[in-house]
Formats: structure tokens, C-alpha cells, sequence
């Protein structure tokens, strides 16, 4: 052999090694093998696998249930926000005459969406109801709580419009105290933009927290299995297929940690299920959470298998990049 | 596939000199021995026919091209036309006899059924095949070394590189190993064996290159002895 009559020499390219076909279903047999593989290296070593899936499912759970709390903190907003209007209380012992004449003006508006007039008696019995103490009430000799007249406007009344309103509802005779639902609102509005902005950046930080424990235990197992990685590339392995099992073992990491993650939301809103039905009720709702459904699930496990094949590969580029040398 | 090794020099970062002006033909289907003492230059000679290393002079052509030229993804390719087998084994202990012969054949993506044709050949071929389901710890140190050839062969190589083959063999076990690589030769593969038991490969009939601090002394073609 010698260099061509131009004086170069013949420079590598497939044709001289060609690359036989692969037999068919080659590709599927690769990736049953490495899930066999992967599925026996997670048995062997359970403790440390259990372990790697509690610290990504830490990690997941909490933005995740932050990004709960924030998505029912919208819908609760919207639910709330169709009626905004505002509750006016009338001193205790005040004669039902003035409630009355409050509610007679006010349907007379035309802003005015509905008003509901709950005398003290109503007013005790609901609070019986919602609180269990109704025996301790038996013992005062009398009804404590006001009549109470709750208006809700319309959708177009402006904000400015609907405080007018509640100070004109204010001045009427007998009035204690009137509270404007939209401060309240506006109050939860702010409070789910700190719970959104909360959980978008700790998903940031734990994410990269997720990627980094699963880094770190595939790196593990690269160690473990760094001589048969260095074999697979001298027989003739590509770098995909070198590095194929610990992408695997990346994304079972990160699986088995959002199933962690879900399993904890669950036990979480099992706890808070009974305060958070008393305290719906509070306001005359039935306790109804939403996004907790099966695409939730399937975004955290998605997540949790990306972050984890993330962390797999930065541990692969780190560690596996010097097969091809002799070093 | 015919090798050839144009005034080759090979000096590592630290300066030192690994191979120095190395020039030698090696016809295809030839069997070759490389010589010399420790550091002489054999395993970097392997290293570089298996672009584990770069030359950082000359030109090293295996089947008419520079393999230094080789793009990265193009290496495996390269790869699978060449069988190693290692100083140190690098068995798969994990893995069972028949599992570590089968690695090459998984990496080309053959079927089970094929696989298992090929790899009880190349145990057939080692006299390994009745120790096919044990352990590599369970094996004895030549039939470790046989286990290392079988799986270097298995993928049919145009190329096999041993690299001190019969290190911790006794004298009647090299000779059995070193017999299986004249079989290899007599079916057209480009064998090259490097050893520094000059002792043994003087006896084995063949191409005997003799390298020391990196540069060939001696490229002699010996005869068999005894027979």
C-alpha cells in the first residue's frame, strides 16, 4: 500500500469498514436486554435504589404539591371572582326591620346580582353546624351572633364601583361591620402569585437537586460497571449503546422517585383532607381539588424520567468520555 | 486486512518516547510475534492499531487507510473487524463463560439463537464449551486466557491482537495458547502477538520482530522448533 498518485494518503471512511445491517429487531433486542439489565441491577442493590427514590421524590414532591396548591389556588380565585359582592353585619340586637330595608334597596339596584338575608337565628344554627359547640351555646342566655345581609354584583361592577357600594351599604342604620370580598380575593391573588413564583423556582432548585442525586448514582454504577463499558467499546460498541444501560438506570431513578413523589402527595392530602372539607365549608363549599389526575401523574413521572436521564447522562459525558483512549 | 506501519512515532505528553521511527509491513493473514523488554514499545504498538492512541508521526495503514484519520464514529465500525485479547483478561466476572464470549455478538445485534451458534463454536474452538455456565472465577488461569481468545474471535476478526497472551501461563500452556493463534492465522486472519517471552516465541515458526526503547532491532522470520 501507498499514497495515492496525488501523494495523499487514503483517508477512513465507512466504505473501507463497512458497517453490516443489523439483523432485524436488532434495536428492541438492545433495548430488552438493557431493561433486564437495569431491572437486575435495581433488585441487587434495592437499599441503595430505595434510597436514591426517596431523595428524588423529595425533591419532587415539593414543587409539585406547591404547583397543586397553586392550580386550585386559581380555580378557587375564578370561582370566587364570577360573584364578588360584599356581607354587611348589623349590630347584635338590632331590630330585623333594618336588615330588611337594606335587602329592599339593594335588589333595587341594578348592579346588585343577588342578596340572601340570614337572620341571627339562621346564623347560630349554621355555626352550630359548622362548629360542634352548639351545647356550649345552650348555656348563654342570648343569640350573640348579628343578622347578616351578603349582596353579590355583577360581573361588570368595577372594583371602585363595588367598594361605593359597600360604604353606601355602611352607612345604613344598625351597621357594624361591612367586609368586601374583593380584598379577600385580591388577598389570594397575591398569595398564589407568591405560591406560583415559589413553585416554579424550588422546582428549578430541585430539579437540578433531582439531576445531580441522579447523577451521582449512576456514576456509581458506571464505577461498578466501568470495565465492561471499556470492553463493549473495544468489541466494537458505539457510544449509545455504551452508554444505554445508565440512561436506563437514570430514568428508573427518576421514575421510581415521582411515584415516591405522587405516593407523598396522596399520604399529604389524605392528612389535610378533613380540615380542608371543614374549612371549604366554612365558606358553604364542598372541598374539591383539582389536578390531582392522572396527567398530573403522568407529568411528574415525565419529569421525574427526564430528570433522572438528565443526571444519567452528565455522569456518562463525565465518566465515559476516555473510553476511546488508552489511558 | 494487510497493516503497515510508516515511519510511526509515538511520544507521550510527559516526553517520553514510545515508538520512534517504526516502519514494517504485515501481510494479511500473517502471523507475527513483537518482541522485547518491558517498555520496549509493544503494548503502544497494539494501542495504536487500535487507535486507543493517535500516532503523533508517521502513518499507520490497516487494510490501505490511516487510521488516524478515523472520525470518532466511525471507530466502532473499525472495531468489530478487529478481536483483542488483553494483558489482563478483562473478564466480565459477573458474567458466565458463555456470556462473555457472547458481549461482541449482543453488540452487533445478533439473535439468541445465532449467538449461541457462534459462541459455542468459538468454546468448541478453546476446548471451553463443557465450562460454558461457569463463572470466570471459576476457571483455571489458562482456561481464563482461552476464555479471553474465544471472545476476541468470536465476532470473526480480520485482525487479533494479543497483548502478552501467556503472561501467567506456564511453558506447556503458552504453547497451547500460542498454537491456537497459528490456527487463526491458517484461516486468513492477521495475527499479531506481542510477548516478551522471547524464549517461547522463538520456538513458534514465525515473523519475530524485536523492539526495544521503541524502535525494531530485529525482524527475523524463525522457524518452528521440534516440529
Amino acid at each position: 500500500m501507498s499514497a495515492t498518485p496525488s501523494g495523499a494518503w487514503p483517508v477512513a471512511s465507512k466504505r473501507v469498514w463497512p458497517v453490516e445491517k443489523r439483523p432485524r429487531g436488532a434495536y428492541w433486542r438492545d433495548h430488552a436486554r438493557v431493561l433486564a439489565s437495569t431491572l437486575s441491577h435495581l433488585s441487587r442493590r434495592f437499599a441503595t435504589t430505595l434510597w436514591v427514590w426517596v431523595m428524588i421524590g423529595i425533591a419532587l414532591a415539593l414543587p409539585a404539591a406547591l404547583y397543586l396548591l397553586e392550580s386550585n389556588l386559581v380555580r378557587i380565585a375564578g370561582e370566587w371572582r364570577e360573584n364578588p359582592g360584599f356581607s354587611v353585619y348589623f349590630a347584635p340586637g338590632v331590630s330585623m326591620d333594618q336588615p330588611r330595608a337594606l335587602v329592599g334597596r339593594l335588589e333595587s339596584l341594578a348592579e346588585i346580582d343577588g342578596v340572601w338575608l340570614t337572620t341571627p337565628e339562621d346564623a347560630l344554627a349554621e355555626f352550630r353546624g359548622l362548629t360542634g359547640v352548639g351545647e356550649a351555646l345552650a348555656l348563654l342566655d342570648d343569640n350573640p351572633l348579628p343578622a347578616s345581609v351578603r349582596a353579590t354584583v355583577t360581573a361588570d361592577v368595577s372594583s371602585a364601583r363595588l367598594s361605593t357600594l359597600a360604604e353606601e351599604a355602611a352607612g345604613a342604620s344598625g351597621v357594624d361591620e361591612v367586609v368586601v370580598e374583593r380584598s379577600w380575593l385580591e388577598r389570594l391573588a397575591a398569595i398564589r402569585g407568591v405560591v406560583g413564583r415559589l413553585s416554579w423556582s424550588l422546582a428549578g432548585i430541585l430539579g437540578l437537586g433531582a439531576i445531580l442525586i441522579s447523577s451521582a448514582a449512576v456514576r456509581l454504577a458506571i464505577e461498578a460497571r466501568l470495565k465492561e463499558a471499556r470492553v463493549l467499546t473495544l468489541v466494537g460498541a458505539g457510544g449509545r449503546y455504551v452508554r444505554r444501560p445508565f440512561l436506563y438506570l437514570g430514568a428508573a431513578y427518576g421514575l421510581g422517585g415521582a411515584l415516591i413523589a405522587a405516593m407523598s402527595i396522596s399520604a399529604l392530602l389524605i392528612l389535610l383532607e378533613e380540615p380542608l372539607v371543614r374549612l371549604f365549608g366554612s365558606y358553604g363549599r364542598d372541598l374539591e381539588l383539582t389536578g390531582f389526575d392522572p396527567m398530573f401523574h403522568l407529568m411528574l413521572l415525565a419529569s421525574g424520567a427526564v430528570l433522572g436521564i438528565l443526571g444519567a447522562v452528565v455522569a456518562s459525558v463525565q465518566r465515559l468520555r476516555r473510553l476511546n483512549t488508552a489511558s | 486486512m494487510g497493516i503497515e506501519f510508516h515511519h510511526v512515532v509515538k511520544r507521550f505528553e510527559n516526553g517520553s518516547v514510545a515508538l520512534s521511527d517504526v516502519s514494517m509491513t504485515i501481510p494479511e493473514g500473517s502471523l507475527t510475534f513483537l518482541t522485547g523488554h518491558s517498555g520496549a514499545g509493544k503494548t503502544t504498538f497494539l494501542n495504536l492499531l487500535l487507535r486507543l492512541e493517535k500516532p503523533t508521526g508517521g502513518r499507520i495503514l490497516v487494510n490501505g487507510v490511516d487510521i488516524a484519520t478515523l472520525r470518532r464514529r466511525h471507530l466502532p465500525a473499525y472495531r468489530r473487524y478487529l478481536g483483542m485479547v488483553f494483558q489482563d483478561g478483562q473478564l466480565l466476572e459477573e458474567r458466565t463463560v458463555f456470556g462473555n464470549v457472547a458481549v461482541p455478538l449482543h453488540v452487533v445485534g445478533m439473535t439468541a439463537r445465532d449467538a449461541g451458534r457462534r459462541v459455542r463454536a468459538a468454546l468448541e474452538s478453546v476446548g471451553l464449551l463443557p465450562k460454558a455456565a461457569l463463572l470466570p472465577a471459576q476457571l483455571s488461569a489458562g482456561e481464563r486466557q482461552r476464555l479471553v481468545i474465544a471472545r476476541a474471535v468470536v465476532n470473526r476478526p480480520k485482525i487479533l491482537l494479543a497483548d502478552e497472551p501467556t503472561g501467567n501461563l506456564d511453558p506447556t500452556l503458552s504453547k497451547a495458547v500460542m498454537g491456537l493463534f497459528h490456527r487463526f492465522r491458517g484461516v486468513g486472519v492477521t495475527v499479531i502477538v506481542a510477548s516478551h517471552d522471547m524464549a517461547l516465541v522463538g520456538t513458534m515458526g514465525s515473523r519475530v520482530v524485536e523492539l526495544e526503547h521503541g524502535r525494531v532491532v530485529g525482524d527475523t522470520e524463525r522457524g518452528m522448533a521440534g516440529g
